[in-house]
């Protein structure tokens, strides 16, 4: 990757502020916040709290806030959406000759102007939601897995819709893949259950068995990376090939700010380190040194080395190539899988 | 020209020697021969309502003899509404769309001599309108007596043209009637001085008789197994068996053949694949299989609420007369041309299709069409059935539908001019006289029409991976064990 | 075929010649009247017809304001849509007149506006060394206004190879008709496009689209706001719109003139010697494509007939080529070249019915299709049977090519499949004198089919030969986000 070499630690005055503790608050304090809008939240935050005065300044520091920040966490690609669009973003501001003198104006734009990035985040939610409705028609079962809260939001709005003969709501199943515990899932479940529609609930050991029975898939992204497949949470994978093999469309409902600038060639080509595969015997795990090599690679300085390994599958994702992708909607409407590296040249280029 | 044709049956073959194959080609092109000349004297119509006739007597006299066999007798008992479904018996009503597919088909040879005889100075030059991929398959179909070697036997003669005019229709309808006309030819043979009955009998006499069939439309795979059948108990008939009784005993086991292979077997495969019919389903069949007719009445009968789509196509309509069936016996019934089958699978739960034969490779072969429904029904996850009698498996196999197949005779798949089209026909008329090329053509002068082939094939080959199972009367099998079923079923083994 | 009476027919060639002489409201009501009873029908006939009404119809307007012609053709455009919903070209033709009039617009306005401060800036200007890690290729570079509705967008100037020049100024002007709320930033509020056409658009307006995207009807398009821009035309205006708006669709017309020329030149670049093709139905496209290649190449043509619907002008198509005697209801096809049989070329064509596709595929070697409809996904509505042969087509692992003009490229994203397939008269399955079986018998005749983009290996339309993953792009070369839809209520 060509992203700005976040090996600059000297980062001129940036030390006062911690911008993964900023990050993890702002994710707690609004659920609603997506990890990329946060990462920007955050980046701004450390941008007003950094006296910087010069351009190159405040890119070195927004690099090297956003490296801390992807070492942090154990799984950056989702965020790193947020903050490689941030820098981006940044870098072709200041490259605009006219905005030199202006550079203080920009800075106070972006600080002053962070909850605005965020309620648009949020309506770029709405917008994607408003598209339930063209999705789902009367009758249909919709397969949905997990807490994705635009999936939830989309589904949400198509039950309160109203159908095509204009009489009473769009009348539809959802069959909702469960995995453990999952408090999200759950509450988006009893919304849907509360507006009248039926929800079966299934473990991911049986999308298989009721995929007959499924009109369409739905399923949310924590990216969507630049060949137009998506990273999102274990079981997507499956649960996409299963469409595939029975014909079904398979949904990625996505906000376009998740599109992260990430290449991956398989499932241990992500970048992150993800214990999943566990080998063992009677005398416990096997030799260090024959350990599982997964994704060794790194994303933009956050080194598996820095960042904490993920535990479980519980928060595990796995990679859906493109060709398994009916469509991805977006904020800006329904696109091709194939539409989305354009997208993503178009901003770094 | 004739003459050298009756002579035939005295060579000594077995099976379809070089020799045979060489007979036969010539007895079809003195037919072609013959077909022309006739038509040119007569009027198109004339030989093939000849013939109709008589055939249509014999066979009801053969259906009465047989009364026990109910798919025929039912038949019988509604005569007169014209919902025939193995026999489409031209005398009874029958429908518009029956007759004028009839017409092109048995006048067909007379078509073309017509177009011939109005163009005589382009004679010379006709081109080969055969298409080179099928040249293997083509065949003229018999349509009149002339050039019949005199051994035919009057029942089999009145056979041969119902099946080449698809009167009589259908792999095991074929073969019943087959076996029916063979049983009175039976009765008529004498064996004669100085050999004996299981010697003589197949070659000198039941050879003739499959010869013609065959000259009149190429035969099924379950009529190629009675034959077998039929040559085996013949050969291994004691020579010191009164002849009599030797005949006597062919019939009762032909009988016996009908009843155990086809009759008896087809009450026992509808009665297992009606149990596949859930209330409330959608059922989706191609053309006509007298099986699949058979299983949907039952279900109806049975009292579960379903519901029928019947795709169709050109030229032989067999589709509408199953809908027309399933009409009259009050189920519900959507009637689609096979245009519209990527729709209609979309509202199916089940597809019942019939087999022309099952190869051992788990192919079907079938009405052409089968296979593009069979493919939508895979694509969509909707079970494929089909319903096939272990008569018509076979030990053949077959990767396309190329090397095993039929070509019906193009002509019909023209069209009979619409209504409104009516003047312009006659302006077409007097074309005929001009023959410029000028003129605007219609498809039915294709034959003057250069580089232009109209191909009408008869059977599609599915591939065994669109089929889910197979129901035959040892059960329902995966299409994989059709090899198992046909060694034990007809070879004995 | 009830629906024909014989040569009283009013169809497309009857209708372009009453065009001149009706006025323009006559003119609109007999186009629906004849969409709605289906005497003009199939894309091209549509398409041709669609482009000779509006072109009346903008040269009748006397306004010189270019946003009262929008709504004006939006509002025809609407009223041909709801008459024949089916007949997506209508729709394609409305919405690239209203690309033209926009266009026009914003020549207008970018050319009363060039004196303005916030000229483009190049992007060669920013070779900067705030830009360490990556050069600034091209392309505009946007600047930042989040408060500012009209904040500048990046715009991808070079993301439109297929664009022939009419996309550059486009890139320049609707800053200008956004109303300039605040004036924080002038100097680097500079100009862009209306359409949010990147990623950044989080910093920017929410609703903005991405031209990659097909919005689905009902959403909210963004508008360039004609208040301003009312103003601004009224005072400045230096061209005459109205004229060069009717260049445009003059230029449209063209080019249906000349798509299936264009199409077929590629013909020899895909058919080569021996071949043997399997196409479809009766389609002009496909006939002068085939014919094209057989000027030069020997090969075997194998048509399907496309019964019921289509197989008398199948039969014609073949046995006559484009000759016919009558003025067909299915190819009313005066206004068209006439084009000999390919038999005549010397070109085996081997005529078979629809049920032979599947038998046949195993020696085809290329499957050639004409659609009705393209749509924005790559998927494509065709004449029934088209669905059986491009699946026959893939479990055979023959290629699909599919023979397109632009024109009837849709930019609506197919939501429900189901309801883009018309049924078709059920007489012409069963004669309706078998009365007792249609009382009975549910007979169904749809006329279309819909097939999945995975079943296509090849557009080829008059740009150029495309992967239908690739259709997305031109969709977005071709139609302006705010008129993707055209029943939504314009957004002021």
């Amino acid at each position: 990757m060509a992203t700005p070499p976040a090996a600059a630690p000297r980062a001129p005055s940036s030390g006062a502020f911690d911008v993964a503790e900023a990050y993890t608050k702002l994710l707690a304090e609004d659920p609603d916040l997506t990890m990329p809008v946060a990462a920007i939240e955050a980046l701004i935050l450390g941008l007003a709290n950094t006296p910087a005065s010069t351009v190159s300044e405040t890119l070195d520091l927004v690099s090297d806030l956003t490296a801390r920040l992807k070492r942090s966490v154990a799984n950056p690609i989702s965020l790193s959406a947020g903050t490689d669009l941030f820098q981006q973003y940044l870098i072709s501001i200041f490259q605009k000759p006219s905005a030199h003198g202006d550079f203080d104006q920009v800075r106070s734009h972006l600080v002053q102007n962070g909850r605005l990035f965020v309620e648009r985040a949020k309506a770029a939610r709405e917008t994607i939601a408003g598209f339930g409705k063209h999705f789902i028609r009367d009758g249909n079962v919709v397969l949905t897995n997990g807490g994705s809260r635009v999936v939830g939001s989309l589904l949400r709005s198509a039950a309160e819709s109203s159908n095509a003969s204009g009489r009473g709501s769009i009348r539809f199943k959802v069959i909702y893949v469960v995995s453990g515990e999952d408090a999200e899932a759950q509450e988006n479940i009893a919304a849907l259950r509360e507006r009248d529609i039926p929800v079966a609930t299934i473990p991911p050991t049986a999308i298989a068995y009721c995929m007959d029975s499924v009109t369409q898939c739905f399923v949310g992204a924590e990216g969507v990376v630049e060949n137009g497949g998506i990273v999102s949470r274990m079981g997507t994978y499956q649960m996409g090939m299963l469409a595939k093999a029975t014909g079904k469309p398979f949904y990625v409902v996505s906000e376009s700010h998740k599109f992260v600038r990430l290449y991956p060639l398989g499932q241990r080509d992500l970048g992150i380190e993800q214990n999943v595969v566990d080998f063992r015997t009677a005398k416990g795990k096997e030799s260090e040194d024959a350990k599982e090599d997964e994704g060794v690679a790194d994303m933009d300085g956050a080194s598996a080395a820095g960042g904490k390994a993920l535990s479980g599958v519980q928060e595990a994702v796995d990679y859906t190539p493109p060709d398994l992708i009916s469509g991805i909607i977006t904020e800006s409407g329904v696109l091709l899988p194939s539409a989305v590296s354009e997208e993503l040249i178009k901003i770094w280029f | 020209m004739a003459e050298p044709a009756k002579e035939v049956p005295k060579q000594d073959d077995e099976k379809l020697s070089p020799a045979e194959l060489k007979k036969r080609a010539k007895a079809e092109k003195q037919a072609r021969r013959a077909a022309q000349k006739e038509s040119t004297g007569a009027p198109p119509g004339g030989p093939p309502t000849a013939n109709g006739a008589p055939t249509g007597e014999a066979g009801s006299n053969q259906q009465s003899k047989q009364g026990d066999q109910k798919q025929k007798g039912q038949q019988q008992k509604q005569g007169g509404q014209d919902k025939t479904q193995h026999k489409r018996s031209g005398s009874q009503a029958q429908s518009q769309v029956l007759a004028h597919r009839r017409r092109p088909s048995q006048g067909g040879a007379a078509l073309q001599a017509a177009v011939a005889n109005s163009n005589v100075p382009k004679e010379p030059k006709k081109e080969n309108k055969q298409v080179e991929l099928f040249s293997h398959l083509y065949t003229q179909r018999r349509h009149t007596v002339e050039g019949v070697s005199k051994d035919v036997h009057p029942a089999v003669l009145a056979l041969g043209f119902q099946m080449s005019s698809y009167e009589l229709c259908g792999s095991s309808a074929r073969c019943v009637g087959m076996l029916l006309a063979f049983k009175e030819a039976i009765q008529a043979y004498t064996t004669p001085l100085g050999t004996s009955l299981a010697r003589h009998m197949t070659t000198h006499f039941l050879s003739p008789q499959i010869d013609f069939l065959k000259s009149c439309r190429p035969i099924s795979e379950s009529m190629g197994n009675a034959i077998r059948f039929l040559k085996k108990l013949i050969v291994e008939i004691d020579p010191s068996v009164e002849e009599t009784e030797a005949k006597a005993f062919l019939c009762e086991q032909i009988d016996i053949f009908i009843r155990d292979r086809i009759t008896v077997t087809d009450q026992a495969i509808a009665s297992s694949a009606r149990t596949q019919i859930k209330p409330n389903s959608v059922v989706l069949t191609y053309a006509n299989s007298s099986l699949v007719s058979k299983t949907l009445l039952q279900a109806h009968a049975d009292g579960i609420p379903f519901r029928v789509i019947v795709a169709d196509s050109r030229p032989l309509y067999e589709g509408k007369n199953l809908a027309k069936t399933l009409m009259l016996a009050g189920l519900e019934v959507e009637y689609t041309p096979l245009s519209g089958i990527a729709h209609a699978v979309k509202d199916a739960n089940l597809v019942l299709l019939g087999a022309h034969s099952m190869l051992s490779n788990g192919r079907l072969q079938s009405r052409v069409g089968t296979a593009s429904v069979a493919m939508h029904a895979h694509q969509a996850d909707v079970p494929v059935i089909v319903l096939c009698e272990s008569v018509k498996f076979t030990g053949k196999v077959a990767l396309d539908s190329i090397v095993l197949n039929e070509v019906a005779p193009s002509e019909e798949l023209l069209l009979p001019q619409p209504a409104s089209e009516a003047s312009q026909q006659s302006a077409g008329e007097d074309k005929d006289e001009e023959s410029s090329s000028s003129k605007v053509k219609q498809l039915g002068d294709w034959r003057d029409i250069k580089n232009l082939q109209i191909l009408n094939l008869m059977y599609d080959i599915t591939p065994a991976e669109y089929i889910r199972m197979v129901i035959c009367e040892y059960g329902s099998l995966p299409p994989s064990s059709v090899p198992v079923v046909h060694r034990l079923a007809n070879e004995g083994v | 075929m009830p629906s024909v009476v014989p040569g009283q027919a009013p169809s497309l060639s009857t209708f372009l010649k009453t065009l001149k002489s009706k006025d323009i409201e006559t003119s609109i009501e007999l186009f629906i009247s004849l969409l709605q009873r289906r005497q003009i029908r199939n894309s091209r006939p549509c398409a041709l017809a669609t482009t000779q009404l509006l072109l009346r119809v903008v040269a009748g307007e006397r306004t010189r304001d270019a946003q009262a012609l929008i709504t004006r053709i939006r509002n025809v455009g609407r009223r041909l849509v709801a008459a024949q919903p089916g007949e997506m070209a209508v729709g394609n033709i409305v919405r690239r007149v209203l690309g033209v009039i926009r266009e026009v617009a914003e020549e207008d306005q970018d050319q009363s506006a060039t004196s303005d401060t916030s000229t483009p800036t190049s992007p060669s200007q920013s070779a900067s060394k705030a830009t360490p890690h990556r050069p600034g290729i091209s392309s505009t570079i946007s600047s930042f206004s989040p408060l500012h509705h009209g904040g500048a967008l990046p715009h991808d100037m070079h993301a439109r190879p297929m664009s022939s020049g009419d996309i550059t100024p486009l890139a320049q002007d609707s800053a200008e008709q956004r109303p300039q709320l605040g004036a924080t930033s002038p100097s680097y509020a500079g100009q862009g496009p209306t359409q949010v056409t990147s990623l950044f658009g989080l910093f920017h307006t929410p609703q903005g689209a991405s031209p990659a995207g097909t919005p689905p009807p009902g959403t909210q398009s963004p508008v360039g706001k004609p208040a301003p821009r009312q103003k601004d035309a009224a005072a400045d205006s230096k061209l005459d719109i109205k004229a060069e708006v009717i260049d445009g669709i003059k230029e449209l017309l063209d080019e249906l003139e000349v798509v299936d020329s264009q199409i077929a030149e590629s013909a020899l670049d895909h058919i080569h010697s021996n071949e043997i093709i399997l196409t479809h139905t009766s389609s002009q496209t496909v006939q002068k494509f085939l014919a094209t290649a057989a000027r030069k190449r020997k090969f075997t043509v194998v048509h399907a007939e496309a019964y019921p619907n289509d197989h008398l002008a199948t039969h014609a198509t073949i046995v006559n080529g484009n000759r016919k005697a009558d003025d067909s209801d299915s190819n009313p096809s005066d206004a068209d070249e006439r084009w000999k049989p390919l038999t005549s070329m010397g070109i085996t064509v081997i005529l078979i019915p629809d049920s032979a596709v599947f038998a046949l595929m195993s020696r085809i070697n290329k499957v050639i299709l004409a659609p009705h409809t393209v749509l924005a996904n790559g998927s494509l509505i065709a004449a029934a049977g088209a669905a059986t042969i491009a699946r026959a087509a893939r479990a055979h692992r023959v290629p699909v090519v599919v023979l397109s003009g632009i024109y009837k490229l849709s930019p609506v994203y197919p939501f429900d499949t189901d309801e883009l397939i018309e049924f078709g008269d059920p007489g012409k399955v069963v004669p309706f004198e078998d009365g007792e079986f249609m009382d009975a018998v549910d007979v169904v005749n749809p006329i279309f089919d819909h097939v999945e983009a995975d079943l296509v290996d090849l557009y080829i339309t008059n740009l150029g030969a495309h992967a239908p993953s690739y259709l997305y792009r031109i969709v977005a070369d071709h139609y302006r986000t705010e008129d993707v839809d055209l029943l939504a209520k314009e957004v002021v």
